[in-house]
């Protein structure tokens, strides 16, 4: 398991005593949103995100979250609505998935540009068309390469805890960068497991004082023109611009640090531990390994479990921070072991891979060791990653470790299914 | 800052010549038909055509050659009114003030044994609603000149509009009125185009100024005011937006705000197109109108579809104020600006104002406001507002318009036009008059 209860050093740090519930990983989103107190949210509905929305809406009658909630007619509006709060000076919070993401995107792209910290909950769902309103990372794969920091879950405790992290994440005045939080639509999102609530006080101790837009405002008592035209060949234009831009490559950078504090310091305060960039399970003894990234990290530790059992020396590496792309901690992770496939839950069209499959070429490049790999496709489109899926997976693995030669096609996890 | 004027404006091309102004002052000014004794007068030039008048009446000058050449101190400016007063009393009758005015606007009123002068009828001029055919105004827009012009102009100066924009117009006269508590949305086009929001780190404007996308600037707008009304603060959010990105990429986030009552005034600067990016069609181009994506050549005379309607449908969003406006007919814009912005404290409020663009719509660029007024003289353009309480009015109605053809004349981006395809657009002003006032008539109250 992710959660682990930290040995307590002294009693007055002890977090205070949580509630115990069932919720799913919507509602865990939603009570993650609300202990942040955010200002303003905004939403709009969409399968499978819906019943995320609604319990914002229904945390906000029954009053008991303080936020402003606009009902835009729109994922684009949604998104635009939050861009303006954020500059007025507003903690802001909004969740969509597939095709209201798609939808979403002409602001989306804008909001990283404009270093506004706001947090998206992704709940996670594949790209149309083939129609679809199921589960798979599609949709945050697609935007991956949009300037927003991108973690994602493997359990719904994990959704609650991360969900709060991503505003003290997003927020530090070395990242001022958007959070998505992606959790996977139906198995997360409407799963529902036993979750520990953190106390409020607790929470508020951890968040510290609001502060979002020190660095750009649109405030009268502030005056100032927010994203004049740059670029071009006059002037200053070019430096500018590139200014600009590369303030944001280092905010994508400074956030590796700033997420492994920030979950060093959750653990601390509220007790329960993640790992922020990387996982390793069973890695250290691992002769190859297995990647992972949300929700079909339960299905593959279990299958690891039952390799290990029968005497595979195998782990695994899940991805939690995808975007930026944890490449030191990944090296670290893949330094361990001679062979590796790598799972993911969307297709990379352009390389005929998975993408996660696709980026971690270049940490193994970077690794300047040749380590035989190859990319396995599961879960599209809602389709189950059960623990035979990932058995599959460990055997092919296996046999590149033995010398068989790396297929240069994906295999479809679930082309029989 | 000097004082402004109100002032009486005669235009030629609308005088016939029939002298009823002449009567009304004699009237009002001596009480006798005797139309030698009018203060106004009208002559026909030497061999004049049927309508070929000039104006003989006083200017009330800013530097008055008949108070110069007075040697009895009879003839004095008034600081308040403008209006130059003779005094009976001081004048010695030499008459040199007749030999120095340009105008003949001082004359012996050879009936009375002395000379007399236009007075404005202490600002009701007896001849102005005399005139059947509207050649004469009272101009009373100084009023204006005088309450704003001393307040800040919250744009810079030299801002990089085209000669003779009319939107550029506006924004200084809106900015003022709305001042620096003010935060400013401009899309994409023209207004950030000249500088609004600046380039390279530069701006050109003293209040919180942004761009945000051409798709988005009613909600960005909410979301900057919603979050100060939660803090407690008075923020007035103001959007001065193009027609293309309201009417058309924009209109699904201005339709949601509206429906929202999301509290700004969005105002919206219709020149017909998107006019910044080259001058191509937007869905508030009109009917046969030249623009770089409708252009004329063998098989095409233009644009072949009307435009859509845009203060219209915002009344069906039952905002709490829709009004359209004219930079042309000043005294009503400003009128309309105030209630715009109160109404923006408690709901949305949209301002449609035409905007005549003399680079997009190729006319000289010193008959801006000449286009502008032909757009309503004619009924091209209608000046009305509405609220849910009161429902729609008219504010300038036209009951004689003149033909379109004046207005279409004016500029280039009609000069293709077939007459066939100005009977279009003549039928369609027609119908779109009737179409308003059946609103005016069921008062729309919803």
């Amino acid at each position: 398991m992710t959660t682990a209860t930290l040995e307590k050093a002294a009693a007055a740090d002890a977090p205070r005593k949580q509630k115990v519930i069932l919720a799913e990983g919507n509602e865990a989103a939603a009570l993650g949103v609300a202990l942040a107190r955010p200002d303003m949210v905004s939403v709009y509905p969409i399968t499978p995100q819906s019943s995320l929305v609604e319990h914002l809406a229904k945390l906000i009658a029954d009053g008991r979250m303080d936020a402003d909630i606009v009902d835009a007619e729109g994922e684009h509006s949604v998104l635009s609505v939050l861009q303006g709060g954020a500059l007025a000076g507003a903690r802001t919070y909004t969740a969509t998935c597939g095709p209201g993401l798609a939808f979403m995107f002409e602001p989306y792209f804008r909001t990283p540009g404009m270093r506004l910290p706001i947090v998206l909950t992704i709940v996670t769902r594949d790209g149309i068309t083939p129609q679809s309103v199921w589960g798979g990372h599609q949709d945050a794969m697609t935007v991956r390469e949009a300037g927003w920091i991108q973690v994602y879950c493997e359990n719904v405790q994990e959704v609650l805890d991360t969900t709060v992290m991503a505003f003290k994440i997003a927020e530090h005045h070395d990242v001022m960068l958007p959070v998505n939080v992606c959790l996977d639509g139906n198995y997360l999102s409407y799963g529902a497991s036993r979750v520990e609530l953190p106390d409020q006080a607790d929470v508020d101790e951890f968040m510290g004082e609001k502060d979002v837009n020190w660095h750009v405002a649109l405030d009268p008592l502030r005056p100032m023109a927010v994203d004049p035209l740059t670029g071009g060949t006059t002037g200053k234009g070019p430096q500018t611009f590139v200014r600009y831009r590369k303030g944001q490559c280092r905010g994508m950078q400074n956030a590796l640090a700033v997420i492994e504090e920030v979950h060093a310091d959750w653990a601390k305060r509220i007790g329960r531990s993640f790992a922020p960039l990387v996982e390793e399970y069973r890695l250290e003894d691992a002769e190859f390994a297995i990647m992972t990234l949300g929700s079909m990290t339960g299905a593959a530790k279990d299958a690891i479990d039952e390799a290990r059992d029968a005497g595979k020396k195998v782990g695994l590496i899940k991805i939690k921070t995808f975007s930026p792309f944890p490449v030191d901690a990944l090296m670290k992770a893949l330094a361990k072991v001679r062979a590796l496939g790598v799972i993911d839950r969307s297709v990379g069209f352009r390389w005929n891979c998975g993408p996660m499959y696709q980026e971690t070429l270049g940490v193994l490049y970077r690794l300047g060791r040749h380590i035989p790999s190859m990319s396995f496709i599961g879960g599209l489109a809602g389709a189950d990653i059960t623990i035979p899926h990932v058995h599959r997976v460990i055997a092919d693995t296996e046999a590149l470790l033995n010398g068989a030669t790396a297929p240069t096609e994906p295999v479809w996890l679930n082309e029989k299914d | 800052m000097g004082r402004a004027y109100s002032t009486i404006a005669f235009d030629p091309a609308k005088c016939d010549g029939c002298g009823d102004c002449m009567k009304a002052c004699a009237q009002a000014k001596t009480g006798t038909d005797d139309v030698a004794r009018s203060r106004i007068q009208i002559y026909g030039r030497g061999d004049a055509t049927e309508k070929d008048f000039e104006l003989a009446l006083c200017r009330q000058c800013a530097d008055p050659k008949c108070v110069t050449v007075c040697p009895a101190g009879a003839l004095n400016k008034d600081g308040t009114t403008g209006v130059i007063g003779w005094d009976a009393s001081k004048c010695v009758d030499c008459l040199l003030c007749t030999v120095g005015c340009a105008y003949a606007g001082i004359a012996l009123d050879e009936t009375a044994g002395h000379v007399s002068k236009c007075d404005t009828c202490d600002g009701n001029p007896a001849c102005v609603p005399a005139c059947p055919h509207g050649a004469l105004k009272y101009i009373t827009t100084a009023n204006i000149y005088n309450e704003v012009g001393d307040w800040e102009d919250l744009f810079a100066p030299g801002l990089a509009g085209c000669q003779g924009c009319n939107t550029e117009l506006l924004m200084r006269h809106t900015l003022r009125r709305v001042g620096p508590d003010t935060v400013l949305a401009t899309p994409p086009g023209c207004v950030p185009g000249m500088g609004s929001v600046g380039f390279n780190g530069t701006t050109g404007t003293k209040i919180p100024v942004f761009h945000p996308l051409l798709t988005n600037t009613a909600a960005m707008l909410a979301g900057i005011k919603r979050q100060y009304k939660r803090v407690g603060r008075e923020v007035q959010a103001l959007a001065i937006a193009g027609d293309g990105g309201a009417s058309d990429v924009g209109f699904q986030s201005l339709s949601g705000a509206a429906e929202r009552g999301e509290q700004m005034l969005f105002m919206v600067v219709d020149n017909e197109g998107y006019m910044n990016t080259g001058m191509q069609r937007s869905s508030c181009t009109p009917y046969g109108a030249w623009t770089s994506t409708t252009p004329v050549g063998e098989t095409s005379r233009g644009k072949t579809q009307d435009a859509k309607n845009l203060p219209l449908i915002m009344v069906n969003h039952r905002c709490a104020y829709v009004a359209t406006a004219s930079t042309a007919y000043m005294e009503d814009l400003y009128e309309k600006l105030d209630k715009a912005i109160a109404a923006s404290k408690t709901g949305f409020a949209y301002l449609h104002v035409y905007s005549p663009c003399t680079t997009g719509w190729r006319f000289p660029s010193n008959l801006n406001m000449e286009v502008a007024r032909k757009a309503v003289e004619t009924n091209f353009v209608m000046l009305w507002e509405y609220t849910p309480q009161e429902g729609l009015h008219f504010t300038k109605s036209v009951d004689n318009p003149l033909p379109v053809t004046d207005y279409l004349k004016a500029m280039g981006r009609f000069r293709h036009l077939e007459p066939e395809q100005v009977e279009h657009i003549q039928k369609k002003v027609v119908e779109n008059q009737k179409f308003v006032e059946r609103m005016t008539e069921h008062a729309h109250v919803g």
